[in-house]
């Protein structure tokens, strides 16, 4: 049951799509708000109460003013996207709820990885090589073309690149190629995808509450391993590049454009101290890093992204809401996502020296329901996540890379 | 940088942490909106099975057991009503592999220990509802409590442990003797409805035995009113009493004189006639004297002059069947050969032929097959069957229908049994022998070879051993008849019942539910009826002469709606406080059940007989939904007075017939208010 008391001076929010975790930030703070997710939500929306208008994110078209106007109607002012299928869907709303047509643009500009990177580009932000690809024979040669240019010769080990869906969030359809062998692994409906140079180098993801056009809030999310695991905030290792990155962050702000909200760019720094610009997308994170950043410093990043997000909110709330990077945190809190190692599995069996860490704090695996594994193609389909917390981002490091070695089913 | 390498060994937990752990988790479902609660819930419970794990977690569990209920960890289940919670439950609970299932278990007992000690002030249950409850939980997890394992338990892994430690911690708050003295007098309960399956009573019996027998067990001063129990199955007489095995028996026998006989005859007849309980030692006894201290027969099965007379009249039948079917695997026979003889049934003429075709009867694989099934190879099948025969002549009353949807075959059986025992027999004959029963339907044969699926999809193998073999057919012959009803209007048993049972069961019918809407249909009428038909004070005095058929609606402990169930009417009679009671009899394997609403089915102490239930007239009849009455004798709808009329009237409405008050009914007739 909503149980909502919210403060009439300020902003009236939508949330577009369905996340449990945001209604339930939202129900708890004090900016109106209304869900508007596809109408499988509806009973449960109805059931509990919570305030609810139906619609199906499929590709915009011609009814998709429809959605625009009524919450128009109702008296919303701004929408925000909780998930990449959703984003372009907000700047097109927000372009008619703000009377500001450049914010469909900018949200398009958000939701392809292409013309992201030359956006960037013509930004004067760092970015590797990239390309799309039609087809496989684009692959072969992009690999190759790479693989010259770093002098490389016939016989020497390539550097792989990296294949990655236009329009898909994160690591969903990210995949590694090294040989004009695995190219054949790639089916077809899969393109076009976007390819890029392979750089070595840390990576690492940041999330930037904005707000005015300035950083309300920076994380610096660090990876253990790309994929399987994450902590906030990182370790006084990666810390020390914050003026630097906050640089980084500025630029992006001024070539994307973005007066408010939130932005989840991800970074690449060499030996050398350069950083590459990756891609950035305008939502929450996956591998759910608000949970982590709330057990971390203990407030919500939803509703953080609410008081980002709402045109009535003033300098002294979002003063008062986030704390001070880093030195505010309570102790470190991480992730790790589960893939199955063996090819046949049974059972779910959390190994008694993770469970038994002192860091451990929970877990979301379920019971397997099929006893053979898929074999992995692309990153992204972890099984569920296990989370940690502690005060020393060293042994956090260590345990979430150790994870790797444990066999979660057997 | 942290020096922890790949595969060290686990670290040891930090249970404070753990703890706090567990209370973050609390706090989060706590401040959670009730729409989101369930997604928090996850948390709050692996939380609290790592902390179960450790040593002193279920204290921390018991602290907080009231935070807990009141975050909603029950919400939605049966836990959140403890009052009506069932003790028998725990057990498949607290074996079970799913952890979640194990510490929701968890928390409900330790919550109902604060409650018993006073901790938790609960809004539903009592500190001695609480306590109660407790024991009774105890006394069904012995095997936890003293850590006797099993399969279960083995399957479960490391859960085990956390049922073990709480069963134990409760143990030791609520203590040990209340424990086993409710498991005795559990046991006690069960033995004096003298049901033909006794395995698991015996199963509990001997858990009492180990446990006492172990040292590191501390009884204190409970356990002591097991010894009858205990020795009427390891040690009845004083040449067994500390259990010699049946070897070392024999011998000591052989070197026996007629006075040292005599008194191992009178013993071994004393302990069975008080618990219903036979010793293997006891049917070594009985072949050894049959050789040639026949004389000595009687006395051992502790006959009265009708079943001494029984005995002499067909001593030779006796001996063969003593021969060939009682064994100490099958010792349990010769209590219903005792009973036999005593109902004097083998005065019918039919009886004792077809008890000489049993003896002699040669099995059909299939029959064979599940005997080997239920009881192992030794001794054959055949013998098991005869004690599976003699215990169902003996102990009509005491058949149970196992944990299958076939009451209504047991029904069957116990009716037979009891009214007619050669037919019984034939049907043992045609089922073990042939493999297959025709009955008639209105004319029309009806084969169980040639029927399909029965209720039960699969007959289990807890039964007795003519259950075992017969129910099978009878449950595929049952359903056919169903079948064959399909398409007539109104309740199938109406048909079905008296070709299914015999000519005996009424040809008239009586329902008060409607079968197109489910309503109650004309509920005074059909009470008005049955009064007229069973009431010794309506009907002219008239007791029941055959056994009836008829349908109950059974209620849980809180006076919810179960499910319809098959029984057998016996009697209508003054109980010893002068009060009308329905004796009857339930298929079900322990009749003594709580049905909601002050309704509680007594199986003693109340003039009832082995075997029997038995309910006030009133309340019987407030849960009665089908009865069979003889059309010719119908008489006029009895004058029942108006206070009578609307108490069992009400006792359905605020029961099984909550939602089943027809929308007119209420307008024509209001709820009549004190």
């Amino acid at each position: 049951m909503s149980e909502q008391k919210y403060n009439p001076e300020k902003g009236y929010i939508a949330l577009l799509g369905w996340s449990l975790n945001a209604v339930e930030a939202a129900d708890k703070f004090d900016r109106r708000y209304v869900v508007v997710a596809p109408d499988w939500a509806e009973a449960y929306c109805e059931e509990h109460d919570i305030p609810y208008v139906p619609w199906n994110f499929e590709r915009l078209n011609d009814r998709s003013v429809e959605i625009a106007q009524t919450l128009k109607e109702m008296g919303v002012d701004v929408a925000i996207p909780l998930f990449e299928e959703t984003v372009e869907w907000a700047g097109a709303i927000n372009s008619v709820l703000m009377d500001k047509p450049r914010l469909f643009g900018q949200a398009m500009l958000l939701r392809d990885k292409a013309l992201m990177k030359r956006r960037a580009q013509l930004g004067g932000i760092r970015v590797g090589i990239f390309e799309e690809a039609h087809d496989k024979g684009d692959v072969i040669r992009f690999l190759k073309r790479v693989n010259q240019t770093l002098l490389k010769l016939d016989g020497d080990p390539n550097d792989p690149i990296h294949l990655k869906a236009f329009d898909k969030a994160g690591c969903l359809g990210h995949r590694v190629i090294r040989t004009p062998d695995e190219v054949d692994t790639i089916p077809e409906e899969e393109f076009p995808v976007l390819m890029e140079s392979h750089l070595d180098g840390w990576e690492f993801a940041v999330e930037a509450w904005i707000h005015n056009g300035k950083i309300a809030f920076l994380n610096i999310s660090e990876y253990v391993t790309l994929g399987y695991s994450v902590f906030v905030p990182a370790t006084p290792d990666l810390e020390k590049y914050r003026d630097q990155i906050r640089g980084e962050i500025e630029k992006l702000i001024k070539t994307f454009d973005i007066e408010f909200g939130f932005i989840h760019p991800e970074y690449f720094v060499t030996s050398d101290r350069t950083m590459y610009f990756g891609e950035v997308a305008y939502r929450p994170p996956g591998f759910k890093v608000f949970e982590l950043l709330e057990k971390a410093y203990g407030f919500n990043a939803y509703q953080g992204l609410i008081l980002a997000f709402d045109p009535k909110t003033t300098e002294e709330e979002i003063k008062a809401f986030f704390p001070k990077e880093v030195v505010d945190a309570k102790g470190y809190a991480g992730c790790f996502g589960v893939y199955p190692r063996r090819r046949v599995v049974s059972k779910l069996e959390i190994p008694e020296e993770t469970e038994n860490h002192e860091y451990f704090e929970s877990h979301e695996l379920t019971p397997p329901l099929e006893e053979t594994v898929t074999k992995r193609t692309a990153f992204g389909t972890h099984w569920g996540l296990v989370y940690f917390f502690g005060e020393d981002p060293y042994v956090m490091r260590d345990l979430l890379k150790h994870q790797e070695d444990l066999d979660f089913y057997v | 940088m942290s020096d922890h390498q790949p595969g060290s060994a686990a670290p040891a937990v930090n249970f404070d942490k753990l703890v706090q752990r567990l209370d973050d988790a609390i706090q989060a479902m706590e401040e959670s909106r009730s729409f989101a609660r369930a997604g928090k819930l996850p948390r709050v419970l692996d939380t609290a099975r790592r902390v179960l794990l450790q040593p002193g977690g279920c204290e921390v569990i018991e602290e907080r057991a009231e935070r807990l209920e009141l975050a909603g960890v029950f919400a939605g289940t049966d836990w959140a009503e403890p009052g009506i919670l069932l003790p028998t439950l725990t057990t498949h609970s607290l074996q079970s592999q799913s952890a979640d299932t194990v510490v929701i278990e968890a928390f409900s007992e330790l919550r109902l220990l604060a409650v018993a000690r006073g901790h938790y002030l609960h809004p539903s249950v009592s500190a001695e509802q609480a306590h109660y409850y407790l024991t009774q939980v105890l006394a069904i997890n012995l095997g936890l409590l003293f850590g006797m394992t099993g399969e279960a338990e083995r399957e479960q892994g490391k859960l085990a442990l956390i049922s073990q430690a709480v069963v134990q911690y409760v143990a030791d708050h609520i203590g040990y003797e209340h424990v086993i003295d409710s498991l005795i007098e559990e046991i006690w309960r069960i033995l004096e409805q003298r049901p033909i399956q006794v395995t698991d009573v015996r199963r509990m019996i001997t858990q009492i035995a180990l446990c006492r027998a172990d040292p590191q067990a501390d009884l204190g001063g409970a356990g002591r009113g097991a010894d009858r129990l205990i020795s009427s199955l390891y040690g009845p007489t004083r040449a067994c009493s500390e259990d010699p095995g049946t070897v070392v028996y024999q011998q000591r026998l052989e070197t026996m004189d007629a006075q040292a006989l005599q008194n191992e005859a009178t013993g071994f007849a004393r302990s069975m006639h008080d618990t219903g309980l036979v010793s293997p030692y006891h049917a070594s006894f009985i072949r050894f004297i049959l050789a040639d201290q026949d004389t000595l027969l009687s006395e051992a099965l502790g006959l009265s002059s009708t079943g001494r007379d029984c005995l002499l009249c067909y001593r030779e039948l006796v001996h063969t069947l003593i021969e060939e079917g009682i064994y100490p695997e099958t010792a349990q026979g010769i209590y219903g050969l005792a009973l036999l003889l005593e109902r004097g049934i083998l005065y019918q003429p039919p009886v004792a032929p077809a008890l000489w075709r049993q003896a002699r009867l040669s099995l059909c694989s299939y029959a064979r097959e599940r005997l080997e099934l239920a009881y192992g190879y030794q001794p054959q099948p055949g013998a098991w069957l005869i004690q599976g025969v003699l215990n169902m002549l003996g102990q009509p009353l005491g058949v149970g229908q196992g944990n299958n949807p076939t009451c209504q075959s047991a029904r069957a059986l116990s009716m037979w049994a009891y009214n007619d025992p050669d037919y019984l027999l034939q049907m043992v004959a045609w089922a073990a022998r042939d493999n297959e029963i025709v009955m008639h339907f209105e004319g029309q044969p009806v084969s169980s070879a040639r029927s399909v699926g029965g209720v039960a999809s699969e007959v289990t193998l807890d039964l007795d051993p003519v259950s075992l073999v017969v129910v099978p057919h009878l449950d595929r012959i049952y359903v056919e008849m169903g079948r064959l009803c399909v398409g007539r209007e109104g309740d199938p048993h109406k048909w079905v019942n008296p070709e299914f049972h015999g000519w005996s069961a009424g040809r008239g019918f009586a329902i008060n539910v409607d079968v197109s809407t489910g309503k109650l249909h004309d509920l005074e009428g059909f009470i008005r009826h049955f009064y007229a038909s069973y009431h010794p004070y309506y009907n002219g005095n008239q007791p029941l002469i055959h056994p009836q058929p008829a349908g109950i609606a059974v209620t849980d402990s809180a006076a919810r709606f179960i499910g319809w169930h098959a029984i057998t009417i016996l009697r209508a009679a003054l109980d010893p406080d002068g009060e009308m009671r329905i004796y009857f009899f339930n298929p079900n394997n322990d009749s003594g059940q709580n049905w909601g609403d002050g309704v509680k089915v007594s199986t003693s102490g109340n003039g009832e007989r082995f075997g029997e239930s038995s309910l006030p007239f009133e309340q019987f009849t407030s849960r009665l939904y089908i009865f069979h009455y003889d059309p010719l004798e119908r008489g006029e709808p009895a004058e029942v007075n108006e206070d009578a009329l609307r108490r069992v009237t009400e006792g359905v409405y605020r029961s099984w017939g909550q939602d089943r008050v027809p929308a007119d009914a209420l307008q024509a007739e209001p709820p009549i208010t004190d």
